[in-house]
This record gives structure tokens, C-alpha cells and sequence, in this order.
């Protein structure tokens, strides 16, 4: 008696109508530009301080520094130790962390929306009055240094971190570990933080977003007192070429003897943030392995029980971010996890996706992008990606008409140009005795069997 | 805090700040005893759905341990009128995001979606609450126990540290109680599941008054209330619910401590402690979580400020699981710096642990001003609000406690969490799990 038929899939209702929240546009007189949107729904808010203050800027041998300077923050300033200043934070509720990545350093703030005015305050003495305190920075470059030693026993971590080296040409900033290595930190002195954020921590090419049950005029206010005289640019920063190591098809197998697992990394360099047909781009990844009914999901996972989950992802980034297959098999299905990745690959690059494919992934990737910005957080980090690639200041608010504008041709093209399956680094971690034999059998270009 | 009636706190400054949180929820029961919160907030067009089923690996059988999430899997290989797949590709073809969780005590699904598309989530779930044994077949079985197999592989066997919850269970819980074995389970025991299992267990736990639903977001109440009842009025109501296999009564806290070192290859030593602790609907539940906030969150904790600002840390953590049945467990634990000994490291936490004695008011505080804002936080997202409200509904029979509970956590004294601390985090009430890196030969 319902009325109901289940045998078909129910109608939608009418569609409501998303803008991207309208957001304010300020700019300090110094250079440092405000960006305040409003989102009224809960009584908090998020400030992202964005800091030219990226890895990808730094030679080699600082690999690593950038993070370090970044979590060494915590240390305090020269009118606060770090334990008054997370004490006088965590008294209003607040969390303070920076987060440093290949592009920049982020240093947010999430509060009540209350307390704003008393967290800025806060987190610019922290950034602007950072004293790096000899005996905080010997604790937090020891931290870094376990870290390091963590990544390389955690197999996934290790995958990631040789797959990028076999991606990138040496030099190339991407191909390096984002924490660097025991001989980059092992050294690094409290001159040389000071130092850093002496020169990076600066204005220009930063800004200040602040997201949350606010109001622009007096977050522009407590902007003015905080960051008022705050003054510089960073040296100019070139943007990594992301050059290819080879492109020539090759196999790299990391020991690990006794794994119950093989994590499978394939990649080669995939293409910056400000691409040209960015758009399609998304959607073409997200059709090959950026959903759960993506080709290569439903294939290794659904088809063939390989694996708990499968991905393909372009790491976007001022230069050329990887592109990569990931994923953990199970060690006697390894190989042949490779030759079906690389087949759905090579048909996917070879033919395209169908109208369907492309209508489903414009439909998920439209109507997904408001369920990701329900939180104060989320709506700052997309306005903040506006600051650190210098993207155009209606990219947001256009961004769903975009994705709903690629074609079966365009996703198909770019396939064409950025996918590229004869070039990828084939990287696996796993016990090489059981592995590699099979994986000679694929023919797939060199095998060459690492350690650890 | 409207909607959720008059609180007495009202004037108090700190409330009012809460109060501002402007949620209501409606609520009602089907005939077939299927538990339905509304809980509207239109300022997105986005609504989230939510299922929590009372069941978790607490009500598997001996000899069938991992089968709850097993099942789980199974849930998403179509049921009579949805084929295989096709669930995860209409919902993101719809723009939404979905997923399912298994747990000690619960088993939760949930889909959060353009609003427009509420009947798409109410008719995927309302068929595998209702139809879904009619679709399986071996060969689904077959393949999502590979699925789940290589997800144990991930997670836990190819993991540093994989293996703690099974280590730590196995001496926080005696022999014949439920939350002895891991949620994971053991892979044997999935491989001797059969189709017969997934019909039993679907007609024992997968029935309308073992649920409940949430409906949250860009939604009129009366509407979604009449949605849900057409999707999922006609299910018929289910034989109660099977008793929990074992004895769920414990003495807290446990009779004697237990220790096991264990020598592995991980990166770094690390100690964990599990305490046994009154269940997530004790009232002493709160000043437990005030206590792990003292020690653990933020960067002024004790454990922070003492074990890792002092360099005799790398990390450490302290938090209480929400778990209901008989007992709970909270954990505690520290990760060392090579060469360190995690004995040493699991004495210094000790020590952390016998200072709350002498906790102060600020350090409360602290603890509860951090608590507050990320509550508020946490609701931000409407899937989080939404299994929170399912989780408030199903263990206490009060969708409001989602806003509440800071309330329990504010009339938590001082002295309070030193009798509680005194009581639960003892040297005795514990096990510890100390990891040593294996010695690498040169």
C-alpha cells in the first residue's frame, strides 16, 4: 500500500540551486591579502595564515627543512614558551597547527567563533615572533628524524616516498621524501630555522583567509592589528619543472621479505594545478580511479578481489604533481594486479571513456563539491588553493558549470595527453623472491630489485 | 540548544555560547519498531542518512569471528530490486559520498547527498534492510572475503604495530566475553562462512527494530518522516534480537594487571596500556573523558607537556573508547625514540597517570574548553552530525544528547576526576602492550 515501485530507481526532486559562499576581498596596505567568508551556521571559525614557505622552493640538501620550521612553531615566541603558548591556545579551545606541504606553509586556526579575535592574536605572535628555541628545535628535529625511520618501515609510506624517485628526475624537488632525509636534518640549527622564516615568512605571495560565523569588517580590524606591520616578500621561488626520470617503462621492486602484501605504486609526472583543462583532467582521473565504480575499483577490487581499494590521483602542485596508480595487493596476486592495472590503462588511454562514463563522473564531481564544503575548514582551504596558485578569483564560483561542461571528447583527450601507460615507474614493495619472477614474465621493461 | 528543552544552565556564559547551536530534533517510531530522527537544517542542500544497526562483532559466535563486518561487505552486493554495484554508483552519480562502518558494539551505513536525491538514499538502504538476502549468491561471498582479507593484510598484517587491538583485547577481556576478539576477526573462521550464515545473521540482526535512521539536513520534518515511512514502513518487524554470546559482566576494574613485551619489526618503541573502565552510559563516563583530556589532548596535556616537550616521547595519546557493553576500555600510550627501552616509557606514563591526583582547576579548564570547540566542530559536517544523532538515539534513547553531552562533561568537579582517575587508571586496573624493534642484523 506504499505506492512505492522498487524495482526502478526513484526520481529526483528538484534540484536546489549552490553558490560557492561569497567571499570578501581585502588587502593590507603591506601586500598581505584577507580573504573573510562568511558561514554562519556554528559558532566557530577557521583562519588559514598561507606562508610562501613550501619544500619545493628549498635545494637538496635542505630537503626537509621547510616542514621542520614549520612544526618547530610550537616552540614559542621570545615573549612566550611553547607550554604558555598551547596553554594560553587550548584555554579558549583553540588548535594551532602549521602544516607544511610541496606548495607552501599553513598555519590554521580553528576556534570558537568568539574567540577570533584572541587566536589571532595568538597565532600571529607565533608566526611573526617564533624564536626556535635551541633546545625545542634539538626536540622537534629528533621527532623529524624518528619519523623518517618510521616512513621507511611503513610499506605504504615507502612506496610512495621510492615511487617518487623513480618518477622524478634527480634534483627534482618531487622525487625527494616531503620530511627530507637523516642526512638533511640531522644538521639543521636554530640559525637556520631562524633564517628561514627570516626570509619566507613573509606577506607577499602568503595570505590570510578566515572562514566562519564572522564578520568582514572586524576580521579586517583584528588583521590590521595583527599582521599590520608585517612587511617583506619571500626570494623569488621558481616552479619545479617536474622533469621525468626516464620514460622508459621499468619495474623497481623494494624487498621486503616476508610481506603478506605488495604495494603497488605506477607513475610518472602528471601536470600542475593551473593546467589548461584542469576540469577535464578531474574528470578523466575520476572515471580510470578516483571513485569506487572507477574502472580500475571495480576491476582489481570488485572483479577480482585483489584488494581492499584502488586509486589513480595527480597529486596537484605548482609544477607537475604525480599521477598515480595506488594501491596494496595481496603478494601472490601481484603481478597480475600490474598487468590488469596497466591493461584498463592502456584501453582506457586507447579508447576512451563512453558518454555514460563521462556523464556519471560530471554528475559525481558537480554534485559532490557542496558536501565538501560543509565546514569553516574546508571553505578556507578552497579559498586558500585560490592564494597559493594564483588562480583567478571566480575560479570556485564557476568551477561546477566547468566540470558540467567537459565533453567525452575533452575527458578523452586528456587521457590522451596525461596519462601515459609505456611511461610509468612500476614501484613494488613487497617480498621480491615471490614477486619477481612473475613480474619478469610481464615483460614490462627492467626489473630491478632494491632494499629497503 | 532549542528544541531540545529547557536547560538549566541557560544563564551560565559558557552555555550560551553552546546555545547557539540552533538544532532541533524530531522524532518518531515506525510500527515495525524502526527508530526515525529528522534533525533539519537548510542552509545547504545536502542531506545526510544514517543507519546504525545494534549490531557489531560483540554479537559473533564462536567460530565466526569477523563475520559482522563480513556481512557489512555483503551489504553493498545489491539486494532484490538493486543490482551488484550499483549501490556505490548511483550514489555517486547522485554527488554523494557513502560508506559503512563495523564496530564492537554497532554496524553503521550512511550516505550524505544533494537533498533532491533523499529518496535515491532512502530506497538503496530500505531494500537491503528489507530485500537484501534474495541477491546473494557464492560468488559475492567469495569475492568480498578476498576483499576483506586484503583489507586485513593492509590495515593490520603488513602494518607496524598491526596487531595491538588483538594483543591488548586478549588481556583487557576475559576468555568468554565479547569484546575478547577483534572486529577484524580471524580469517579462518570467515573462511568456514557460508551463504546460510548471511541469511541468519541478516534475519536476526538486520530487522527494523534493531535500527535506526537519521535523517539530516535541507529537509521539512513531516516529509522526510512520510519518505522514510514509505520506504521502509513495509519491512516487517523482526523476533527480538538474539542475546550477546558470552558473559558481558565484568569486574571493573580488572582483578590483576598483565604485561606482555612483544619484539617486532616496527620502526620505533612503543608502549600501549588498556584500562578497563565503566561503560559509555555510566554517569562516570564524563569525568573519565575529562580525565583523558587532562592528560592527553593539546599541546598543554600532561602527557605532551611531560613525555614529549621533555624529549622522552615521540608521541603520546590517552583517549576513552564509547563502548557500551558490560565495560569499557580506555587507552593510553607512548611511542620512544630508538634505542629507548618501553618499559621505561610505559614507568613514566605511570607516573602521568599518578599525578591526575593532583589535578588542578585550570587543567580541567583546559581540557573541557578544548572539548567544547570540537564538539562544535564535529557537527559541522552533516554525516558526522547525522551518526552522532543515530549513536545519541541508539544507546540513550535521546537524539539530544548530541548537544548535551557537553553539558554531563561541564558538571564534571575537580574532584570528580581525581576519584574516578584514582579509581579506573591505577597501576593494577591495566594491561600493557610494549612493542621492542626487533635487533636488524648487521
Amino acid at each position: 500500500m506504499s505506492g512505492i515501485d522498487r524495482t526502478v530507481t526513484p526520481p529526483a526532486g528538484p534540484l536546489r540551486d549552490f553558490s560557492f559562499p561569497a567571499v570578501t576581498r581585502l588587502r593590507l596596505d603591506t601586500g598581505l591579502p584577507v580573504d573573510v567568508v562568511r558561514v554562519p551556521h556554528l559558532p566557530v571559525a577557521t583562519a588559514l595564515l598561507v606562508l610562501p614557505a613550501g619544500e619545493d622552493t628549498l635545494p637538496e640538501e635542505h630537503a626537509g627543512l621547510a616542514v621542520l620550521a614549520g612544526d618547530a612553531l610550537e616552540g614559542g615566541t621570545h615573549h612566550r614558551s611553547g607550554v604558555e603558548m598551547a596553554e594560553a591556545l587550548e584555554t579558549i579551545g583553540a588548535d594551532l597547527d602549521a602544516s607544511t606541504g610541496w606548495n607552501a606553509t599553513t598555519v590554521s586556526l580553528s576556534c570558537l567563533a568568539d574567540h577570533l579575535d584572541r587566536g589571532l592574536t595568538l597565532l600571529g605572535e607565533m608566526v611573526l615572533d617564533a624564536a626556535f628555541p635551541e633546545e625545542e628545535v634539538t626536540r622537534v628535529r629528533g621527532q623529524q628524524l624518528a619519523r623518517i625511520q618510521q616512513r621507511a618501515m611503513d610499506p605504504g609510506a615507502l612506496a610512495s616516498d621510492r615511487a617518487a624517485a623513480e618518477i622524478y628526475a634527480p634534483g627534482e624537488p618531487y622525487g625527494r621524501p616531503i620530511l627530507g632525509s637523516l642526512e638533511s636534518i640531522s644538521g639543521v640549527t636554530p640559525a637556520a630555522l631562524r633564517g628561514f622564516a627570516e626570509s619566507y615568512y613573509r606577506p607577499a605571495g602568503g595570505g590570510l583567509v578566515v572562514a566562519g560565523d564572522v564578520d568582514p569588517a572586524e576580521v579586517e580590524a583584528m588583521a590590521l592589528r595583527v599582521f599590520g606591520a608585517w612587511t617583506g616578500a619571500p626570494p623569488s621561488r621558481s616552479i619545479p619543472n617536474g622533469a621525468h626520470r626516464s620514460a622508459a617503462r621499468r619495474v623497481t621492486v623494494v624487498d621486503r621479505p616476508g610481506s603478506v602484501q605488495s604495494e603497488l605504486r605506477l607513475g610518472h609526472p602528471g601536470a600542475p594545478r593551473t593546467v589548461a583543462g584542469y576540469e577535464a583532467l578531474v574528470v578523466t582521473t575520476a572515471i580510470l580511479g578516483g571513485t569506487f565504480s572507477s574502472r580500475l575499483n571495480l576491476n582489481l577490487r570488485e572483479k577480482h578481489g585483489f584488494t581492499y581499494g584502488v586509486r589513480c590521483r595527480i597529486g596537484y602542485r605548482r609544477g607537475p604533481g604525480p599521477l598515480s596508480v595506488a594501491t596494496a595487493v595481496d603478494t601472490a596476486v601481484t603481478a597480475r594486479a600490474v598487468a590488469e592495472t596497466i591493461r584498463e590503462m592502456d584501453r582506457y588511454v586507447r579508447e576512451g571513456p563512453t558518454e555514460d562514463e563521462v556523464a556519471s563522473a560530471r554528475d559525481y564531481l558537480a554534485g559532490i563539491f557542496p558536501l565538501r564544503l560543509e565546514t569553516t575548514g574546508q571553505v578556507a582551504a578552497r579559498v586558500a588553493e585560490l592564494r597559493v596558485y594564483g588562480l583567478p578569483e571566480d575560479t570556485w564560483a564557476g568551477y561546477r558549470d566547468r566540470i558540467r561542461g567537459v565533453t567525452r571528447q575533452a575527458a578523452a583527450e586528456a587521457a590522451r595527453t596525461h596519462i601515459r601507460p609505456e611511461e610509468l615507474a612500476i614501484t613494488v614493495v613487497g617480498d621480491a623472491d615471490s614477486v619477481v619472477p612473475e613480474l619478469e614474465g610481464l615483460d614490462l621493461g627492467p626489473v630491478e630489485v632494491q632494499n629497503p | 540548544m532549542s528544541g531540545t528543552g529547557p536547560s538549566s544552565n541557560e544563564l551560565e556564559p559558557e552555555a550560551e555560547r553552546v546555545s547557539r547551536i540552533d538544532f532541533t530534533f524530531h522524532r518518531r517510531t515506525l510500527d515495525n519498531g524502526l527508530r526515525v530522527v529528522v534533525a533539519p537544517d537548510r542552509t545547504r542542500p545536502v542531506v545526510a542518512v544514517n543507519l546504525w544497526y545494534g549490531v557489531g562483532s560483540r554479537n559473533e559466535r564462536k567460530g565466526r569471528t569477523g563475520f559482522a563486518h563480513l556481512f557489512e561487505h555483503m551489504m553493498f552486493q545489491g539486494s532484490a530490486h538493486v543490482p551488484k554495484n550499483l549501490h556505490f554508483e548511483l550514489v555517486e552519480r547522485a554527488g554523494g559520498s557513502l560508506n559503512a562502518s563495523t564496530w564492537f558494539d554497532r554496524t553503521n551505513y550512511f550516505e550524505t547527498l544533494p537533498s533532491h536525491q533523499l529518496d535515491l538514499a532512502l530506497w538503496l538502504e530500505s531494500d537491503r534492510m528489507g530485500w537484501m538476502v534474495q541477491a546473494m549468491t557464492q560468488e559475492k561471498l567469495d569475492n568480498q572475503r578476498d576483499v576483506v582479507k586484503n583489507e586485513k593484510r593492509e590495515r593490520y598484517d603488513n602494518q607496524p604495530y598491526g596487531d595491538w587491538q588483538e594483543r591488548i583485547q586478549r588481556m583487557v577481556w576475559p576468555e568468554d566475553h565479547p569484546y575478547r576478539h577483534t572486529v577484524i576477526g580471524s580469517m579462518e573462521d570467515l573462511d568456514a562462512a557460508d551463504l546460510t550464515d548471511v541469511a541468519d545473521f541478516f534475519q536476526s540482526f538486520y530487522v527494523p527494530n534493531n535500527a535506526v535512521i537519521t535523517v539530516a539536513g535541507d529537509v521539512e520534518p513531516d516529509d522526510a518522516f512520510a519518505r522514510v515511512e514509505r520506504w521502509f514502513g513495509e519491512i516487517p518487524r523482526g523476533a527480538p534480537v538474539p542475546t550477546i554470546p558470552g558473559r558481558t559482566a565484568v569486574a571493573i576494574p580488572m582483578d590483576a594487571p598483565a604485561t606482555e613485551v612483544v619484539e617486532a619489526d616496527v620502526p620505533l618503541p612503543r608502549v600501549m596500556m588498556g584500562f578497563r573502565i565503566p561503560p559509555y552510559d555510566d554517569a562516570r563516563f564524563a569525568a573519565l573523558e575529562v580525565a583523558a583530556s587532562v592528560l592527553g589532548a593539546g599541546r598543554a596535556s600532561r602527557l605532551y607537556k611531560n613525555l614529549v616537550r621533555a624529549g622522552v616521547a615521540r608521541d603520546a595519546f590517552c583517549y576513552p573508547f564509547p563502548l557500551v557493553t558490560g565495560a569499557s576500555i580506555l587507552l593510553v600510550g607512548a611511542t620512544g625514540f630508538p634505542g629507548s627501552d618501553p618499559m621505561g616509557l610505559a614507568d613514566a606514563v605511570r607516573e602521568q597517570l599518578r599525578g591526575l591526583e593532583r589535578v588542578t582547576q585550570a587543567e580541567v579548564d583546559r581540557g573541557l574548553a578544548l572539548e567544547e570547540a570540537r564538539m562544535v566542530r564535529a557537527l559541522e559536517g552533516l554525516g558526522e552530525r547525522a551518526d552522532r544523532i543515530s549513536m545519541s538515539t541508539m544507546l540513550f534513547d535521546r537524539p539530544e544528547r548530541v548537544t548535551e553531552e557537553l553539558d554531563e562533561l561541564r558538571a564534571v568537579s575537580l574532584e570528580d576526576v581525581q576519584k574516578t582517575a584514582a579509581e579506573f587508571l591505577s597501576t593494577e586496573n591495566h594491561a600493557t602492550l610494549a612493542y621492542r624493534p626487533r635487533e636488524v642484523e648487521a
